[in-house]
């Protein structure tokens, strides 16, 4: 995936589960998972939920990579 | 291997509806009166509405996301994909027997054989979009 984030380790950070997270988020869990396994690129929206449910700014959370595959 | 979420549990309740109804249906040859068709459409509503009540009283989460809306339109895709194929390969096999003047259009069974067959493409379109589904779940997306 040309996206990659640092939700797992953010998350880890601050000490919240994948629920937490995915409940303040508005997504499912399995969506949480799917994300930190680099395996769903999310919308914009989601992107800046996450983000700002981790208090990071976007580019600290996403980062665009485009060498990598697809 | 992720926990299944709300939206995929209902795929696999549909899935095993699916295949208790019809598999009886098309692959043990029982398809030979309108009325069969019919109890099965029955069989098929009540089924599903059984499984799909159970699942949603017993799951609390029910969240559904971007990522269920996306996998969900990648079903129907692949569900219209494949029924779009089966229809041009039964009408062009109908068009052929027709110009060669093989289509016993006086047997009174034609019309069941016609309903189970278009029955049958429509059948099979939808255990691909539930298939498709449940594997977009599983590779993540």
């Amino acid at each position: 995936m040309p996206i990659r984030n640092q939700i797992r380790e953010l998350r880890a950070a601050r000490e919240m589960t994948q629920q937490e997270l995915a409940d303040q988020v508005g997504v499912t869990r399995q969506t949480i998972i799917a994300m930190e396994q680099d395996k769903y690129s999310p919308s914009l929206e989601t992107a800046f939920k996450v983000a700002l449910a981790l208090g990071v700014t976007i580019d600290r959370c996403f980062q665009f990579d485009p060498r990598a595959r697809r | 291997m992720a926990p299944l979420s709300y939206r995929e549990k209902t795929l696999y309740a549909s899935l095993l509806a699916e295949l208790v109804i019809y598999g009886p249906y098309f692959f043990l040859h029982r398809q030979n009166s309108v009325n069969k068709v019919a109890g099965m459409i029955a069989g098929i509503i009540i089924l599903q509405i059984l499984l799909q009540t159970a699942l949603a009283i017993l799951t609390r989460n029910r969240v559904i996301d971007e990522r269920d809306r996306l996998i969900e339109l990648r079903g129907y895709r692949a569900g219209y994909l494949t029924i779009a194929t089966l229809m041009v390969i039964g009408l062009g096999l109908l068009w052929l027997h027709a110009a060669a003047g093989r289509l016993p259009v006086e047997n009174r069974m034609m019309g069941l054989h016609f309903l189970s067959v278009f029955f049958g493409m429509l059948v099979i379109a939808d255990i691909t979009k539930t298939v498709t589904q449940i594997v977009s779940y599983r590779k993540a997306l």
